[in-house]
């Protein structure tokens, strides 16, 4: 069986993608090509989750890789606990799945969807629009395709880029005696937590307050009600709107605010604007942003002339790239680099969201 | 979940689907309307409350806040049903509602994310299915409303005053009296579904009479002064609520008497008040429930179940009888439960050992299941004869 359908990317995306394309029987994994560096979906996730020692997921019961919402991780940990607290907690949105929960279920879904059959192993540098669909790397042509690379690599302030403190956030790391944590978002959130545990003098390093918030973005624009205004807004709008949604944010709750101020009564933390004189630089300072940072995108749209506003590739709301998709074939963006048309879109739901959109193109396409 | 407008009514009606039906099948087999138009109120206020309320105020809705929404819908949803006169018994129409609303809770939490992989990511709307949803919904709400509404029994008001009597009910109706309304010489009832709500029945052979009919509704209704029987019953099924009657003393007087109805389905009797007559409330080869009466000054029996009938005698205050308190007879099988009886004398003339002031009698092969019955100053105390058995629980 000839695949028809491509995902360029092997991680948390790509699966969503996958498993949304395998549900029902749609496509057969022989259907289906998955390019990738990794065998494993969550091989580049599950470092950095490591490296700041993630307990809890940040997303709810929602947060999965699975093709329908139902049943979520709360109803699944309600069923293997015999215990409804997942659930009461999941109606309150105050569920937060484990890692290694979240860890099982991928592992779950990679087997019963049949990931490993569609697996090309290699990092794929070039797409291409070609007669009849696109030509990845030599392969194909394939008549729909979504990219979902990912995030495009760590991002560290310039200055500390050569200073031999500096660790990133997401790179396996100790805690020396006096730290300083650049970045006020989770990743920086938690490393105040894991070195004040540590033993730790902490210095946050920020530039403003980080916003407290559940989510990543608010809640409304997970959904079509609230995209609609985000839709609607023209393209500077548009751009303005997603470099807001970029501030920095952590959850509210006790859990995170009681031993940052039980360590500013006991002096061991404290807000600078500057490093100073700490035996090591933590940067949690998330990722590059901006296709320009990926080979793979920068390349496709310098080659293709795409339609670009600032840092992001301007998509259909429907997640595709409007000039080369047609009746006939798709190409589409998931995960990061498709917040043009969905401003979570580096979040599970998100990658959730854009799937769907390519399911229904690839339904709808008479010649799939 | 964040709904759209559209969304949020799209769910609702596929929501309401399932209700609606069991409430179609339902109406036929109870001969009754209010399955049908409480399920149809319940749509139409859940849809007002979405259009109206729920989607202005609730850009986000959290999982938990269906539980104050259920009960706010609940609320208004009995709420008319009392305006609009639906008659729904309590029960079954909270059964009904609650039913509804748990299914609508796991078709938006598990069913339509699991049949439509977009559903959350387009806030509750259902594609073409909804569009069509939406397009029937009206037209099947308005005939089914309308429907019941052509078909209900129509309504006739009894002016205040005197009525000359036997008033005779051949088709079915609901009669209601306006305060005062009075009818001298009797009801005859000889037709399926009709109420009598409101009426004061004066003399007549029987004050009212229900001879083969079915789901007769009798409320609020005084009987006084009937030559026989207050509500005389027969070959019928009936609900008699609320009711006041007072018999004349005589030989062959009794309250209500359902006889010969054990093919139908069971009769009520609840929260009369029946005083005087040789027997209060008596059922003869029926099926009964006889609630929360109060029987008095009864010179044979105040509650009589006999002649092979079966149900239950609970929650009865019964007072001042002669003889007999409670009576279950001839092979009938009685459940007897929370019961007050009080002062039965013993009655000395007949000179029957059985009629010494016995609160409850089992009697000729009748089986008595009794529970929690309160017994006070009836010499005979519970007694059982004739092959009769009593079982206490």
């Amino acid at each position: 069986m000839t695949p028809r359908v491509a995902i360029v990317g092997s991680g948390l995306g790509g699966l969503v993608v996958y498993a949304t394309l395998r549900h029902g029987g749609l496509l057969a994994p022989g259907e289906i090509a998955v390019f990738g560096d990794h065998r494993h979906p969550a091989a580049a996730w599950r470092p950095r989750a490591e490296a700041i020692r993630q307990r809890l997921m940040r997303s709810e019961s929602d947060g999965h890789c699975s093709p329908t919402s139902f049943p979520g991780l709360a109803a699944r940990e309600a069923l293997r606990r015999r215990d409804l607290a997942p659930l009461v907690l999941s109606v309150c949105d105050r569920y937060r799945p484990t890692v290694p929960d979240f860890l099982r279920h991928v592992d779950e879904l990679r087997e019963r969807s049949g990931w490993d059959e569609s697996l090309v192993p290699g990092r794929v540098e070039r797409v291409r629009a070609v007669d009849g669909g696109f030509e990845v790397d030599g392969h194909g042509p394939f008549r729909h395709v979504v990219l979902a690379p990912g995030h495009p690599g760590l991002a560290r302030p310039p200055h500390l880029e050569r200073d031999p403190r500096a660790v990133h956030a997401y790179e396996p790391h100790e805690y020396a005696a006096s730290v300083a944590v650049v970045g006020a978002g989770m990743a920086a959130a938690t490393e105040w937590l894991n070195a004040l545990a540590a033993g730790a003098e902490v210095v946050s390093v920020r530039r403003r307050e980080p916003a407290r918030r559940p989510l990543n973005v608010a809640r409304h624009l997970f959904t079509k009600r609230g995209l609609a205004a985000f839709h609607a807004a023209p393209r500077a709008g548009r751009a303005a709107l997603l470099r807001g949604f970029g501030e920095p944010s952590f959850p509210p709750g006790r859990s995170w605010d009681a031993p940052v101020e039980q360590a500013v009564r006991e002096g061991r933390f404290r807000v600078e604007p500057e490093p100073n004189g700490v035996a090591q630089v933590i940067c949690a300072t998330g990722f590059k942003r901006g296709f320009g940072h990926d080979a793979l995108l920068a390349r496709l749209v310098a080659e293709h002339g795409l339609d670009t506003e600032g840092r992001w590739i301007v998509l259909a709301d429907d997640s595709t790239v409007p000039a080369l998709t047609d009746g006939t074939r798709t190409l589409s963006l998931a995960g990061v680099p498709a917040q043009w048309a969905f401003p979570a879109a580096d979040t599970l739901v998100g990658m959730k969201v854009a799937a769907r959109h390519f399911r229904r193109r690839v339904e709808s396409c008479p010649t799939r | 979940m964040s709904y759209t407008l559209r969304g949020r009514l799209e769910t609702r009606l596929a929501a309401a689907l399932v209700p609606l039906l069991v409430a179609a099948a339902l109406s036929p087999v109870l001969h009754k309307w209010w399955p049908l138009e409480l399920v149809g109120l319940m749509v139409g206020i859940g849809l007002v409350l979405d259009a109206g309320l729920y989607h202005r105020l609730l850009p986000y809705q959290p999982g938990w806040l269906a539980l104050p929404q259920g009960l706010l819908e609940l609320g208004l949803t009995l709420a008319a049903a009392r305006a609009l006169e639906l008659n729904a018994p309590l029960r079954p129409a909270l059964a009904l509602f609650a039913g509804a609303w748990l299914l609508l809770q796991l078709l938006a939490h598990a069913g339509l994310p699991l049949l439509r992989l977009s559903w959350p990511d387009d806030g509750g709307e259902l594609g073409l299915a909804g569009t069509a949803l939406r397009a029937a919904a009206p037209v099947a709400l308005l005939a089914v409303l309308g429907i019941a509404w052509a078909v209900e029994p129509p309504t006739v008001r009894l002016a205040t005053g005197e009525h000359r009597g036997p008033l005779v009910l051949d088709h079915a109706q609901t009669l209601v009296g306006e305060p005062g309304a009075v009818v001298r010489g009797g009801i005859v009832i000889t037709a399926d579904d009709v109420t009598v709500r409101n009426v004061t029945v004066l003399g007549g052979r029987h004050g009212i009479e229900v001879q083969n009919a079915e789901s007769v509704e009798l409320e609020n209704v005084v009987v006084e002064g009937a030559e026989l029987d207050g509500i005389h019953v027969r070959r019928s099924q009936v609900e008699i609520r609320d009711c006041s009657i007072r018999s004349l003393p005589g030989a062959f007087t009794q309250g209500i008497d359902i006889s010969f109805a054990f093919d139908l389905g069971p009769s009520l009797v609840e929260r009369c008040t029946v005083v005087g007559g040789l027997e209060g409330i008596v059922t003869h080869f029926a099926h009964a429930l006889i609630r929360d009466n109060r029987v008095r000054n009864t010179e044979l029996r105040a509650i009589t179940m006999t002649e092979m009938s079966m149900g239950r005698i609970e929650d009865n205050d019964v007072g001042a009888a002669v003889g007999v308190g409670i009576f279950c007879g001839d092979y009938s099988h009685c459940e007897i439960d929370g019961n007050s009886v009080a002062d039965v004398a013993p009655d000395l003339s007949s000179g029957d050992r059985q009629r010494q002031g016995v609160a409850i009698l089992s009697h000729f092969g009748a089986e008595a299941e009794l529970r929690g019955n309160e017994i006070v100053r009836s010499p005979g105390g519970i007694a059982a004869s004739w092959d009769a058995t009593i079982e206490h629980e």
